[in-house]
């Protein structure tokens, strides 16, 4: 349409010129918008296929998922580590390197775009929007002036030769900035995940309550050092009545060179960071601290007994094995609690919870505390420990991806938000002793906004100031 | 009390939309402005069915744990916000369809458009109802955040404004079918262009709002689990939809792509929206199972 209402292309369209080198090939299909689309195509098929095989599972679970044949295939060409290997981050890669080209080809443009004042040489040629008349007595600058500061900001005014005024407006003057500054932002997100895995530092720690730690545990079973001690002094699980769990929390010390230094609490979603590392509650378990010491009753006739965990005991009376199965230091909310086995003769085993605190839940059929009988079984002390399960990590890529983060927010605002509008009126004595203005503008985004204000200046300019409309002098 | 109101919402957007339905057949001013309202008092409605279940969820909560101070108690204010499981996210989806449409649409939001998002709104909101447990659970550690509140907040109105493109471009496509227009060929095309443009800004406000629902998921993760991302089934899906879209943004504004390409781009994008929202949470075990 005109100067200024050029589309902005921040990602070039394919170059028609027959190529005489590779390596400007090279840079034109790199920057080609088509090769964005392919990408995006590609990168989409990729997760779609993370998600309909499952990832990192062992290889038997595939063989039997797919069959042996399949099974090995998807194995072998890594689509079981799908999110770690080429398949995604060749595509990825290469996604990168099209963000940067693009970025390298238009931000120097857009720079110095943004960079040049909206002058009368740009203004000139502006389309013509509409025109309007004012009658010589009233004062064309003050008005025009005043109906454009109101609509839509304070205007520069110019004087040209042969009394002409000129009034210039421009406004998101930044826009061309924000396709960049979104895919800036795109490039710091994947420098940041690429840093993080370059220098970055994840495993986990098992803690027993109690139990101190120098190291933890890398993906690959090697213990790293820390150069701090980590002490589980407690860890709870707190419910709700209806027995969902609440809270769980960790109570730590940090220790160094044998004293204490400082106490932490480390929930979910409340993580702990000492020394440069976090701690991330991620997950616990009760760990049996000895033998489990029942009272076992047929009838009237009761025995004490001590069941150590995971092995078979013959009860007192001879009739029937036992095997304490599992531990819970808080089943449901209702304090500890163990699962047994109890086998009689040939029959198979019949499995139930025994709780410590609630014996009255072994008559609630349909509970899994529900003991059939003969015998009851219950638990006097159930000696446990819990342990917790932390996540630890470094992750210096964490900033750059939150800068992108960040970056995002002014990316869209201008690239979205803040249409690129020109506005430009001229005012010019006529010989007939009138004013004539004309409304010069374009915005190449947002035309229906536009054609809706222009439609509105030139209904207010036209007005003047007594709100008497001018006819244009026949 | 709060269901009961859901209820009748459903039943006044129902109306509405039909209300729409025939404003477009009779060319009815009088029907138009009947729906608009209809579906303006629905709103309203269905806004203080809203609060009243955040407050309801707050009330019980307190019961749980006191808060003593200040800072206490506008935290758990914003911990009970009611967008913690399947059905309170299908209320506020079927509340984002008419909020923002009457807000960012409210010119294009007539005839037919006006049609397909109130029925829609009301299609949702009787799927809650009807099939969805509405009790109010007490909140699982891992949703105990301030980030649940915005995540989920601007991931539902991406949703709904995609929505909103979808409805659009199923007009476009179907208008493009339909020779025979009553009000005329010239009418017709203008009708295109507009809708046209109505997919484009609707993409537009939801691809804003899914990324910041992206990016808040992502701190919240990395508060939590200690990982920006971990290519979780939802996390996956969402960055498909977002890929999607980013294709057609790209396509419509670097290409210059428009008219049935676009729609049929939108309608795609929806379709992974649908199954972000709802095939990875029935389907595909992880984080954001609506199951467990």
């Amino acid at each position: 349409m005109s100067g200024s209402s050029r589309p902005i292309s921040f990602i070039g369209s394919s170059v028609s010129k027959p190529l005489f080198n590779l390596s400007s090939r090279l840079w034109g299909s790199l920057t080609s918008i088509r090769l964005t689309l392919l990408l995006l195509l590609v990168l989409v098929l990729m997760a779609v296929l993370g998600t309909l095989v499952p990832q990192g599972e062992p290889l038997p679970n595939y063989l039997a998922r797919f069959g042996p044949r399949w099974g090995l295939f998807i194995w072998r060409v890594g689509l079981t580590r799908l999110y770690e290997s080429p398949w995604l981050l060749l595509p990825m890669g290469v996604l990168a390197l099209n963000l940067s080209a693009c970025v390298l080809r238009g931000l120097p443009r857009a720079i110095q775009r943004v960079s040049r004042p909206f002058s009368w040489e740009a203004a000139r040629n502006l389309p013509e929007r509409g025109r309007f008349y004012l009658a010589a007595r009233q004062d064309p600058e003050a008005l025009v002036s005043r109906v454009l500061r109101q609509e839509l900001g304070r205007p520069e005014q110019i004087t040209l030769e042969g009394r002409q005024v000129a009034f210039l407006l421009e406004r998101g003057r930044f826009r061309p900035l924000g396709p960049y500054l979104i895919h800036l932002s795109l490039l710091l997100i994947l420098i940041g995940g690429l840093v993080g895995k370059l220098w970055g530092l994840e495993g986990r720690l098992w803690l027993a309550e109690g139990e101190t730690a120098r190291a933890f545990l890398l993906p690959d079973n090697r213990e790293q050092p820390l150069d701090f001690a980590v002490r589980l002094d407690k860890f709870q699980v707190n419910y709700y009545e209806q027995g969902i769990p609440a809270e769980f929390r960790a109570d730590l010390t940090i220790l160094r060179n044998g004293t204490e230094v400082s106490k932490a609490v480390c929930r979910v979603n409340e993580p702990v960071t000492v020394g440069g590392l976090t701690f991330y509650q991620s997950s616990y378990g009760t760990q049996p601290d000895g033998p489990v010491k029942f009272r076992v009753c047929q009838g009237q006739d009761c025995h004490a007994m001590e069941v150590p965990v995971r092995q078979s005991v013959t009860l007192p009376d001879g009739q029937a094995q036992i095997m304490v199965v599992r531990v819970d230091g808080n089943l449901q909310g209702l304090g500890p609690a163990v699962q047994v086995a109890v086998k009689s003769g040939p029959e198979h085993p019949r499995i139930f919870w025994v709780s410590q605190n609630h014996p009255e839940l072994a008559d609630r059929g349909g509970s899994p505390f529900f003991q059939p009988g003969p015998h009851r079984f219950q638990a006097e002390a159930i000696p446990f420990k819990f342990y917790s399960v932390f996540q630890v990590r470094r992750d210096p890529g964490v900033w750059w991806v939150y800068s992108g983060f960040l970056l995002f927010l002014p990316g869209f605002f201008l690239a979205f938000l803040v249409p690129a509008q020109r506005w430009a009126v001229v005012l010019q004595p006529t010989t007939e002793g009138f004013w004539e203005g004309r409304l010069l503008g374009a915005s190449p985004r947002a035309r229906e906004a536009f054609a809706a204000k222009t439609a509105r200046l030139l209904t207010r300019l036209n007005e003047g100031d007594n709100g008497l409309t001018l006819r244009k002098p026949a | 009390m709060i269901s009961s109101i859901l209820g009748v919402v459903t039943l006044v957007y129902l109306v509405a939309g039909l209300f729409f339905v025939g404003s477009a057949l009779w060319h009815s001013d009088r029907l138009d402005r009947a729906a608009r309202f209809l579906l303006g008092c629905g709103l309203a409605a269905h806004l203080g069915a809203f609060l009243g279940r955040w407050a309801e969820a707050y009330q019980l909560a307190s019961r749980h744990f006191a808060p003593q101070a200040l800072s206490q108690t506008l935290r758990l204010v914003i911990l009970h916000v009611p967008l913690s499981n399947f059905f309170e996210s299908l209320v506020f989806f079927s509340l984002g369809l008419p909020a923002l449409g009457l807000v960012f649409f409210r010119r294009q939001l007539q005839g037919f458009l006006g049609a397909l998002a109130a029925l829609f709104a009301s299609l949702i909101l009787a799927y809650a109802s009807l099939a969805v447990d509405s009790g109010i659970k007490p909140l699982m550690p891992a949703l105990k955040s301030n980030w649940l509140l915005v995540h989920v907040l601007t991931a539902f109105l991406g949703y709904a404004a995609f929505a909103l493109a979808f409805g659009a471009a199923l007009l476009y496509l179907w208008q493009g079918r339909a020779t025979a227009v009553p009000s005329g060929p010239m009418a017709a095309a203008a009708g295109a262009r507009e809708m046209d443009r109505l997919i484009y800004r609707a993409v537009v406000l939801g691809f804003i709002f899914l990324t910041l629902g992206i990016l808040t998921g992502a701190v919240w993760a990395e508060q939590a689990w200690g990982r920006y991302w971990s290519w979780d089934p939802k996390e996956t899906w969402s960055l498909i939809t977002w890929f999607i879209y980013a294709g057609l943004l790209h396509a419509r504004l670097v290409k210059g792509w428009a008219g049935r390409r676009i729609a049929w781009l939108a309608v795609l994008g929806f379709l992974a929206v649908l199954f972000t929202y709802f095939g990875v949470s029935f389907l595909l075990p992880g984080l954001h199972s609506y199951l467990t």
